[in-house]
This record gives structure tokens, C-alpha cells and sequence, in this order.
């Protein structure tokens, strides 16, 4: 509109250096604009001002749309159902409780039944996809297809395409590669260890490193051969990395290794006491003479920091805590029972029980797991997430007393619901401890909570005065998300 | 009556009224519960000895509860509403209770007392000369505005950015010292202009046009017609006496509730409700202010049908109303809409020849649907004309995501050459954005 900006230059400078003239107006504003001019009374200001206005008029009394031939494809047609009213509502419901945990329950159950959300709740889901990328891949499925559509207008939001996952894997996001590679990893261990020995020459050190930090999950001696081939690596991180990773699988080099040398490190030693009347067995720690000292390029630390461990006991301790349980099975020739009794009887052995304890959680060894919590003496934290979810929940309640922060800290890594017994614990422990544990803990991990432990929350209120109104909040508040977590699995199994 | 819980959220206070009132649309929060066809009542075991009483007018929507809360409605209202939208077969108790019937009658009984005080003498004579004192009060300060704006003309408006809010505090409190709080008002807007985009000089043109076009329009009164004078006369910053208004024949419609936008500004909350009369065509504006703690006068949410009647302020191109009668409320599915663009464009131009410093008024257009061109959202007509969306409209993507990009009813709030979508239909359901 080139008479407008002609108004607005004029109005810019000011009447004092320039004045709008007849021509720089429309011909349909002649009469008005000829009856201003020649208005003697008025000064220059004011016919500028009158001029604009009515200029102001023309301007919005004239618009006329813009006719352009543009279209945008529509969204196709959702090959899922959507989800319930009521699945819809609590969504709804869990979005403006902002539970990450719930949200992810609600999807995992709205992917399990192949459904997909109502259009209204995409965009706030596909923004909370943003910034939760553990979430991407759910949020995507039950997106569908108007969520994919919807996706193709905003970059942010690119995670929402359909793409395989050897697509993400090769064309994705650092943060999606490593999503997609972590999962694959659960479900094919071999396939994503594949995918990375593909791309693995055109990948930095540091993204190396990264991938290597996922591969714990499923190790296996298939992994062997590639970690293997890491010795040549010019960085020292990703050395670093792929030995440590050696470390954790039974069958390689490095462990045969240094299983080799326990052999002559830890022996039975049996003793005659008493005049010879009584025969004791007892365990021996010590390094041979000579051994191949290359171990010392693998990690192992010659010299011990603490004074009650020798430094030739020191190198034993590590060596065993990079040995499998198994080994002492077969070196010692007795049963796991036998074995924990001889390390816990002998003087030295007691010294290195922590040592065994970090072997059998280093190789998820869940036999020895348990025949460790059941003969020996101290109990070991450690262990719980190795053992049967039973197990874990017994001993758990056993000695949440005793090891409380660390107990919930174990129980919070579960995948599987609490019973309420063991709820019950917590719900009384962070009662009393509302700066440590308070409503934010338990929107984190509201999905362990059964639906049934609503009853034990009452019974948890602290006896001290000044802690029972944290609690009640913080009590209504879990059943407040209790009570959209049963609404979720009525609306998805209704 | 038919809320949906969206509609039942809106009428929130705010965000943890909403939440809360979620927490008690639980029955077992509720000890008694009960409806007809006046009311919605029940009472909420809190954290007190004595459960609290919660009523609803449901012809006027209005509430009421024994809790000490300050907000309107309190989270029991919003609790019991959601309760009934959620669960209707349980409100089994269908005979008003003493305490709602005590509470339904004593508002019958206060609208009767407001119709009595509307009956006390006014003093006519020193009525009179209290406007004339304020008329010339006015003047002066207009005579004094307009030397003003001649100088920012003169200087030209180049170096407004670097003015400061002072240069047009002062000016505004020059107004309203003249007893022209409109003025001072849109002074206030000139000097928020946003120096920072790119159109500033136009948006501030604009502005000071407005004020120009007001100040010279009040100077020249007795050339205008009534309702133009009476626009005027709003913008300067009269007011209407409402109770006056009241008196008045109303329009008695259907009205679909389109929007509601509100605005808090220095414990003031301003609502805008904007509605469009279903058999009469026409749209209106009803404005609320609310202070903090004090009650509200109607409670209306978005995708709501109210059988209503209205009473129009005085003016050129009639808008803003208030509501004279409430009565029961009822959906209806068939109304006019406009065609297209052009027609929304020539009903503009019309509107804008009866009165050119209006603000944006609403519409209901058939058939558009959000499309991108030059890296813009437009709304295109069945006609494939373009408009564009407003700056920086926040809800495209729910308008993207309900649409799936293709055409829609749409209500839509505007002016000139940018509109806002405030709600889209979708299959008969009215979904606000």
C-alpha cells in the first residue's frame, strides 16, 4: 500500500521537513483530500493528521483476501483407532500433573492396545517429546498418522516420522542414534552391535566412547572379536572403554587372563592343628614369583591406597573382582556355598569378599547372587537388583531399617511394581523425610506404586506434629497419581 | 445443562483452582449430592468438623459454597460441576435441600431490592451540573492532547523509540486528571507500541490516529448522530449506567459463547466473552471486570448456548452488551455463518464506515483451513482467498492438529487484514483453541 507508507514516511520525519501531497494519495480520496487542502484555517499538522485519518479509513474499509492457488496436503487417515473419552481425559489429567512416569505408563498401554491419541493432545505430547527423547519413540506410535503430518510443519518435532530403526540409527540425531541404538540393543544385541561396527570408522572418539558406554547391555563373547579390535584405536578413552568392556565378558582374552594367574594366586591350603588331630582347610593368597606383568597395562593398579590391604593383596582383589564367580567353582573345586564359607573364615578371604561381591554384579552373575545372600554373613546391598523380585522385595523389607536410602535408591532402578509391604517402608521413610523424598520423588516413580498400597498411606503418617501436614499433602498427592494410573488401566482394559 | 469438562475447566480461576477442583469431582468427597432443574448442590467433607455446602444455579450459572475461599468459583464449585459432568447418575437427591432454597430465594429477593433502589429520586439539577463541569473539563484536557499529538506530528514520530514511557505516563495522567480515563488509556497503548518489530511506525500511526480521530470527533459531537456521539463518549471514557442500560428492551437470542479471553492488569481481571446471537445473527461483547475476592456476575465458558437477554451499549456498530436475563440453556446447530472472505471484507468496510476506530469484532466463516504461504499460516477460504493469521497466534498447532489441514467452520476474532482463530467445529462440536 503505497499511499499508507507514504503517510507513515511523512509521519516518520515529521510535517516540519516534509508534507503528503494530493498525488501521493489515492484518486478516490480526491474530494476529501482537495476539501483538507484547501481548509484555510487549518495548519499543517492538522491537515496531515485529517489526511492520514482518512487515509486510516481507506486502508481498512479496503481489504480484499489474497487470492493465491496454495494448499497444504491433509493429514491421511489414521490406520489405528483412537483411544477412549475416558483414556483421552486422563491423559488430559496426567499431562496437567506433569508425571513424565505416568505419561509413560499411559502410552506404553495406549501403544500395547494400537491406539493413538485424540488430535487436540498432539502438540502438547509432541513438545514433551522434545524434551523427554526416552519417550520419542512412544509418543511417535501413538501419534499416528496426524501426528507424523503434523510433525512434517515443525522440526523440532521430526521425531515423530515413522522412520525404521536402522533409518534413525543411520540418519537420526546423536540423541535419537543412541535411543534407538540402546534399544535395539535390549531386543538384538548382535544387530546393534552390528550397526555400529558399520558406521564405526566414520564416527569421532567422543561419539565412540558414547556407544561403547550402551554396549554393558547383553554383553556377550560375540562381542569379543570387535572390542578386541578396539587395541588399535587411537584414543586412549575408547582403549580405555573397550577393556573395560573386555573385563565384563567371561570368555575374553583379558579375563582368561587373569583367571590364569588366580590359578597360582589362590589356592587351598590345608593345615593340621591340634598335634595333627585336627585338619584345617583354608584359602592362600599369594602372587607367584614371576607373572606376566602386562596386566598392569589393563587397569590394574600395582599399589594399594589402603594399609590394611597389602599391594600384593591388592592385585589379588582385583584380579578377583574381574574373575566370574564361576572360576572359583572350578579352582577351588567346591560349591558356591563352600566357597563364600572358606572366603569368610580366612583372615585374608574376608579382605576380599567386597572383591567377589563387585565380580558377581559385574557379571550378573544371579546363581551366586543368591547363594551369596543366603551364606553370608554380612549382607550385601549390592546384590539386590541380581536377585528374583521376590528375593529383592524379601530382603528389601528384611533390612529396610538398616539400609533405607540405599534400598529405595534399588527399588527406584525396578522395572516391576512394589509390593506394599515394601511401599509401605518407603511411604513410612520418606514420611519422615520430606526435604529428601518429597512430591517430586514420587512423581518420578509413581509407576512402581501399586494401586492397592492407597490403603497403607494413612497408616505411614509420621507420629511427629510438625511432619504430618508434609505428609498428608504429599500422601494426597500419591493418590491423587495412584488414582490416574488405575484410571489408565480401566480406560485401556475396560 | 450440557459442560463438557473443558468447558467446566475455563471457568476456573486459575491453574490450581483447575487442579484442585479435578481432585474433588471424586464421590467420595462428597457426602450428599443432589439436582434438579434449578440447581446442582452438595456437600464436601474438607479438612473442618462440618462438611462444606456447595450450590450452583444452573439456569444462570452462579455459585455459591461455605467455604472460606476468595476465589470464583472455589475449587468445590468447579469439583461438583466436573462431578456431574463426569457421573450424573449419582446425583440421586432431586428435592432442594433449606439451604439451597434459602440461597435461590435471597437471589431472587436481591434482583427484586436492585429493581426498588433503581426507583430512588436523582437529583437531576445537580446531576446536570456535575456533566457539565466534567464536559469542560474534558475539553480542556482534548485542547491540550491535541497541541500533543501536533508536536509528536511536527517532529515527526522517528525518534518515539527513545521518548521513554514517561513522555506518555505524563500525557495519560494529564487525561485523567481531565476526566478522560478513555484517553489516558489509549495514550498507555500508544506508548506500548512494540518500537522492536519491524512495523512500528504503522502500529503507533494507528494508535495515534484513533486518539485523533476521537478527540476531533468529540470537538464536532453535535454534527454526529447519537450512537456515534455515544461511541464517543465511551472511548473518551464515560461511562454507561448498566442499571439504566438494563431497563432497556433487550435482544433475547441463543447465544453460542466463541470466546473467552481474559487480561490481569493490576488486580483487575478484564474477562471478554465474546457470543453470537444464533437466530438473530448477530455478535456481542460482554465485558467483566473482576477484583480480586469479589464475585462475578456471570460465568460463561466457551462452546456454551445460552438463551439470554442482552442489552446492546449505544452505539454505531453495536457490540458490547450486558446480560439482562438469563434464561434456561439449550444447544442449536443450525446458524448463518459467513461465506468467505469477501463477505467478512465488505461487512468490515460497512462496519468501518459507521464507525473507523473500532476494535476487533468476531466472525463465523465456513469452511476454512490453515495453509502455508511464504513461510506463513493463512486461513483460505472455499474461494482459495488467503487471510492472514495474526502474529504470532499461539495456537496453530492445535488448529493444525484438529483440522488435519483440512477445511472448518471457524469462529474467528479480528480486524482489517489479520484474524485470530478462538474455535473450530468438528463434527457439530464446537472445540476452542
Amino acid at each position: 500500500m503505497q499511499f499508507w507508507d507514504n503517510i507513515v514516511n511523512t509521519a516518520m520525519i515529521g510535517t516540519d521537513k516534509k508534507q503528503v501531497s494530493a498525488a501521493e494519495l489515492p484518486a478516490d480520496l480526491a474530494e476529501p483530500v482537495t476539501v483538507i487542502y484547501n481548509n484555510d484555517q487549518a495548519d499543517k499538522e492538522q491537515k496531515f493528521l485529517q489526511l492520514a485519518a482518512v487515509a486510516f479509513n481507506f486502508r481498512q474499509t479496503g481489504v480484499t483476501a489474497l487470492q493465491k492457488e496454495v494448499s497444504i496436503s491433509p493429514a491421511p487417515d489414521e490406520e489405528k483407532a483412537y483411544c477412549s473419552i475416558v483414556a483421552a481425559q486422563t491423559l488430559k489429567d496426567i499431562l496437567s500433573e506433569e508425571s513424565i512416569p505416568l505419561l509413560k505408563f499411559w502410552l506404553q498401554h495406549c501403544d500395547r492396545k494400537q491406539q493413538v491419541i485424540i488430535p487436540e493432545t498432539l502438540p502438547a505430547l509432541l513438545g514433551i517429546g522434545t524434551q523427554n527423547k526416552n519417550l520419542q519413540v512412544l509418543i511417535a506410535s501413538c501419534c499416528g498418522k496426524r501426528g507424523e503430518w503434523l510433525s512434517g510443519f515443525n522440526e523440532a518435532w521430526n521425531f515423530s516420522s515413522t522412520q525404521t530403526g536402522e533409518e534413525l540409527w543411520q540418519t537420526g540425531t546423536p540423541d535419537q542414534r543412541k535411543i534407538i541404538f540402546k534399544e535395539t540393543r535390549k531386543i538384538n544385541p548382535t544387530l546393534a552391535r552390528e550397526w555400529l561396527q558399520q558406521t564405526w570408522p566414520q564416527e569421532d572418539a567422543n561419539t565412540k566412547t558414547g556407544f561403547l558406554e550402551l554396549l554393558p547391555e547383553n554383553i556377550s563373547e560375540e562381542d569379543i572379536a570387535f572390542l578386541d579390535s578396539l587395541s588399535t584405536e587411537k584414543s586412549k578413552k575408547v582403549k580405555e572403554e573397550a577393556i573395560r568392556l573386555l573385563k565384563q565378558i567371561p570368555g575374553s582374552a583379558i579375563v582368561k587372563q587373569y583367571q590364569e594367574l588366580l590359578q597360582q594366586c589362590v589356592m587351598i591350603k590345608k593345615e593340621k592343628t591340634l598335634l595333627g588331630m585336627v585338619s584345617k582347610t583354608s584359602l592362600q593368597f599369594k602372587l607367584p614369583p614371576s607373572f606376566d606383568e602386562t596386566i598392569f597395562k589393563t587397569g590394574i593398579e600395582k599399589l594399594s591406597s589402603s594399609k590394611e590391604i597389602s599391594d600384593e593383596e591388592f592385585i589379588i582383589y582385583q584380579l578377583i573382582q574381574s574373575a566370574p564367580p564361576s572360576f572359583w567353582q572350578n579352582q577351588l573345586e567346591r560349591d558356591p556355598e563352600t566357597v563364600i564359607d572358606l572366603f569368610q573364615k580366612d583372615t585374608a578371604g574376608k579382605k576380599m569378599i567386597p572383591a567377589l561381591v563387585s565380580a558377581i554384579t559385574r557379571f550378573r552373575d544371579t546363581s551366586w547372587a543368591q547363594h551369596f545372600m543366603q551364606h553370608s554373613e554380612t549382607f550385601y546391598i549390592d546384590i539386590i537388583p541380581l536377585l528374583q523380585v521376590q528375593q529383592q522385595e524379601a530382603y528389601s523389607n528384611k533390612f529396610f531399617d538398616k539400609y533405607p536410602d540405599n534400598i529405595i535408591q534399588y527399588a527406584t532402578q525396578r522395572e516391576t511394581e512394589w509390593s506394599v509391604e515394601l511401599s509401605k517402608n518407603i511411604f513410612k521413610h520418606t514420611a519422615k523425610n520430606p526435604y529428601q523424598y518429597n512430591r517430586s520423588f514420587y512423581n518420578q516413580h509413581i509407576h512402581l506404586i501399586p494401586g492397592s498400597a492407597i490403603a497403607e498411606l494413612e497408616k505411614c503418617t509420621p507420629a511427629e506434629e510438625n511432619l504430618r501436614n508434609t505428609w498428608s499433602n504429599t500422601s494426597d498427592y500419591i493418590i491423587k497419581l495412584i488414582t490416574l494410573k488405575i484410571q489408565t488401566l480401566k480406560a485401556f482394559n475396560s | 445443562m450440557n459442560l463438557s469438562e473443558d468447558q467446566i475447566l475455563t471457568l476456573a480461576p486459575d491453574e490450581s483452582s483447575k487442579k484442585s477442583g479435578k481432585d474433588l469431582a471424586n464421590p467420595a468427597k462428597w457426602v450428599s449430592k443432589g439436582v434438579n432443574e434449578e440447581a446442582l448442590w452438595g456437600e464436601c467433607q474438607g479438612s473442618g468438623s462440618k462438611p462444606y455446602q456447595t450450590q450452583i444455579d444452573i439456569v444462570n450459572i452462579a455459585f455459591k459454597c461455605s467455604c472460606p475461599s476468595r476465589k470464583f468459583p472455589c475449587k468445590h464449585g468447579l469439583g461438583l460441576l466436573l462431578l456431574y459432568a463426569r457421573q450424573k447418575n449419582i446425583f440421586t437427591a432431586h428435592e432442594l435441600p433449606a439451604w439451597v432454597k434459602d440461597w435461590l430465594s435471597k437471589r431472587t429477593e436481591k434482583q427484586d431490592k436492585q429493581a426498588e433502589k433503581k426507583d430512588k429520586p436523582v437529583d437531576e439539577a445537580a446531576q446536570a451540573k456535575r456533566q457539565q463541569a466534567r464536559q469542560s473539563k474534558v475539553s480542556d484536557g482534548i485542547e491540550e492532547l491535541i497541541v500533543w499529538v501536533k508536536d509528536i506530528i511536527r517532529n515527526g514520530i522517528m525518534n518515539m523509540p527513545e521518548k521513554g514511557p514517561a513522555f506518555f505516563e505524563n500525557m495519560a495522567r494529564r487525561m485523567v486528571d481531565a476526566q478522560a480515563p478513555g484517553l489516558a488509556g489509549m495514550i498507555r497503548t500508544l506508548g506500548e507500541t512494540n518500537f522492536y518489530t519491524e512495523g512500528w511506525p504503522t502500529q503507533f500511526m494507528d494508535q495515534l490516529l484513533r486518539i485523533y480521530l476521537v478527540m476531533e470527533g468529540y470537538k464536532n459531537s453535535p454534527a454526529l448522530n447519537e450512537p456515534l456521539q455515544q461511541d464517543i463518549r465511551t472511548w473518551i471514557g464515560f461511562t454507561q449506567n448498566q442499571e439504566e442500560l438494563k431497563e432497556q428492551k433487550g435482544i433475547t437470542d441463543t447465544w453460542l459463547v466463541i470466546s473467552k479471553q481474559s487480561i490481569e492488569e493490576d488486580a483487575i481481571t478484564t474477562e471478554r466473552t465474546w457470543l453470537y446471537g444464533t437466530q438473530t445473527n448477530r455478535y456481542a461483547l460482554l465485558l467483566q471486570f473482576i477484583v480480586r475476592g469479589q464475585g462475578i456476575q456471570h460465568n460463561l465458558t466457551p462452546g456454551m448456548f445460552v438463551q439470554a437477554e442482552l442489552v446492546f451499549f449505544p452505539s454505531a456498530s453495536p457490540l458490547r452488551a450486558i446480560i439482562k436475563r438469563q434464561l434456561s440453556t439449550s444447544a442449536v446447530y443450525q446458524f448463518n455463518k459467513f461465506e468467505n472472505w469477501e463477505q467478512v471484507a465488505e461487512t468490515e468496510s460497512q462496519l468501518n464506515s459507521q464507525l473507523p476506530f473500532r476494535s476487533e469484532r468476531p466472525f463465523i466463516i465456513e469452511q476454512l483451513k490453515p495453509v502455508l504461504y511464504n513461510k506463513q499460516w493463512w486461513l483460505q477460504d472455499t474461494a482459495n482467498r488467503l487471510m492472514q493469521l495474526k502474529n504470532e497466534y499461539k495456537s496453530i498447532w492445535k488448529l493444525l492438529s484438529l483440522s488435519g489441514g483440512n477445511p472448518s467452520d471457524m469462529a474467528v476474532i479480528g480486524k482489517e487484514d489479520q484474524y485470530e482463530p478462538v474455535g473450530i467445529w468438528q463434527q457439530d462440536e464446537y472445540k476452542t483453541l
